[in-house]
């Protein structure tokens, strides 16, 4: 089995000289940034490079959760297109993404939490996404599982329901745009990394790596966690990142019992049950920057706090495998897509934090037709690094969680 | 992981003891002839370095002391006397 050995999405191209497009990285927003610059804009000489392997980074650490409930006006409908692919994709990719649509429950423990979770349903529902609250009894209702006594650290007072989220196989999403990209012309180049970025005279034109210079009118920087430190050393652009590790665990497998995505701000933890019966549960974060993706024990020690109380059927179930990847934070909780600026056909993709995965197709879709086009998609306008510099940050540090070593 | 970190005034403590205070950036941009693009560089921008970077923190659960420390974010580890290079 060792010899005969091809990778799922075709036989191993060879690196060629020139390419139309060369993008960094080989994660998720790569792969359907790459299938849909193949499959919608007609760009099929195009070369993913990849230092590990696809799915290393965050597309592989991730857990899994997708849900379009975020706060602000710019950013729901992206989520919400992300969210309506899935089943789509599917069909397309012809692979089986195990979209698990189970639904998102963020538990919400203070009456100020309430009204900032009100808000974030009518942001919700202004854009058609399903998303309402709910009362403590009736949380019960739908999810017997949980602690809704008032005896506990941070009593229940509510929740924002989002019926239209769920949970998808990561590695199956890498794994179906991959075949889907690769069927489509797409070069998949993994174990190989890229080590410049080659401009003149303010446009780009080519790639170093290890393997050989690649010529390219257009190169996309699309590493996930690694795209801020990669941009800087490369290009000289400097960004509003903080790379944190994030970590995750599961626990031993469970006779079926939590039957959505629970998260809560106040306890740090969100947890689902996967189609294996493991509870996969996470939330934090380092407090300083670091590369590291280890985990510690001080988490564990947290987790196991936080989920006995809210949860409280986890206790005395053990914890199986622990495990860590990488969140580039930006000060306002949302992504940095920008293009042509300063150089001409140097793009990036980055910042997305921890919301990544969620909206790895929606993102990448656009990326491919701001590539293929050379002009910003209405969609992604308000996303450009100059935000920054002009006080135009986005509001969704309001939404649940906030993790950055700048507050 | 885990971390430790030297403080001026009280020597090697745990991490957790601390607070991370950013990349070091220098001194704060003088006012006159500021641009909001100069401002934000020295707000926002980070370099993200992958290796030794110099950088703030405060003993923020002991003395309280702000202080600079070179640390490796590929490993964690705090590094003494070492030029940073990017």
């Amino acid at each position: 089995m060792f010899r005969r050995f091809k990778p799922l999405w075709g036989k191993k191209p060879g690196l060629k000289s020139t390419y139309d497009a060369v993008i960094i990285g080989g994660g998720l927003h790569s792969l359907a940034t790459a299938y849909y610059l193949a499959k919608e804009q007609g760009m099929s000489n195009v070369a993913i490079l990849e230092k590990n392997f696809i799915g290393f980074g965050g597309a592989g650490r991730n857990t899994a959760i997708v849900r379009a409930n975020q706060r602000t006006q710019e950013n729901v409908p992206l989520y919400k297109e992300a969210l309506d692919l899935w089943p789509i994709l599917t069909k397309e990719l012809d692979y089986n993404l195990m979209f698990n649509n189970c639904g998102n429950l963020n538990l919400m423990h203070s009456e100020a939490a309430m009204n900032a979770a009100r808000m974030n349903v009518c942001t919700a529902q202004f854009h058609g996404v399903e998303s309402h609250l709910l009362d403590p009894r009736q949380i019960k209702e739908l999810e017997p599982a949980i602690n809704i006594s008032p005896d506990i650290t941070y009593p229940i007072h509510g929740a924002m329901f989002h019926p239209p989220g769920g949970v998808i196989r990561h590695d199956a999403v890498v794994w179906g745009l991959a075949k889907g990209a690769a069927a489509h012309g797409v070069h998949i180049h993994q174990q190989t990394e890229a080590t410049a970025i080659h401009t003149d005279g303010g446009k780009i034109t080519g790639v170093e790596t290890h393997r050989g210079r690649i010529n390219s009118p257009r190169v996309l920087v699309s590493a996930g966690g690694y795209s801020a430190g990669i941009i800087n050393k490369m290009m000289g652009v400097k960004l509003p990142i903080s790379v944190l590790t994030i970590q995750a665990m599961v626990t031993q497998p469970l006779k079926p019992v939590l039957h959505h995505v629970v998260s809560s701000g106040m306890y740090h933890a969100y947890a689902n049950q996967t189609l294996k019966g493991e509870i996969a549960t996470g939330a934090h974060m380092d407090q300083w920057p670091n590369y590291t993706t280890l985990t510690t024990a001080h988490y564990i020690k947290h987790q196991a706090e936080a989920l006995s109380e809210f949860l409280p059927f986890l206790r005395g179930v053990k914890f199986m495998r622990h495990w860590a990847g990488l969140a580039d934070m930006t000060p306002d909780m949302a992504p940095i897509m920008d293009g042509n600026d300063p150089v001409e056909g140097f793009y990036m993709n980055c910042g997305w934090g921890y919301f990544g995965f969620k909206s790895c197709t929606a993102a990448g879709r656009h990326m491919a037709s701001f590539i293929a086009k050379g002009e910003c998609p209405e969609r992604l306008k308000p996303f450009g690094l100059r935000r920054y510099e002009n006080h135009r940050l986005m509001g969704e540090t309001a939404a649940l969680v906030t993790y950055t070593p700048d507050n | 992981m885990a971390l430790t970190i030297t403080c001026p005034v009280c020597g090697k403590r745990n991490g957790y003891e601390f607070r991370y205070g950013g990349e070091d950036k220098g001194p704060r941009p003088v006012e006159e002839g500021m641009t909001p693009r100069s401002w934000c560089d020295y707000v926002h921008m980070n370099a993200c370095v992958a290796g030794v970077q110099k950088e703030w923190w405060c003993h923020k659960n002991g003395c309280g002391a702000w202080f600079t420390i070179h640390r490796n974010t590929l490993t964690n580890l705090e590094v003494e006397g070492v030029e940073v290079t990017s």
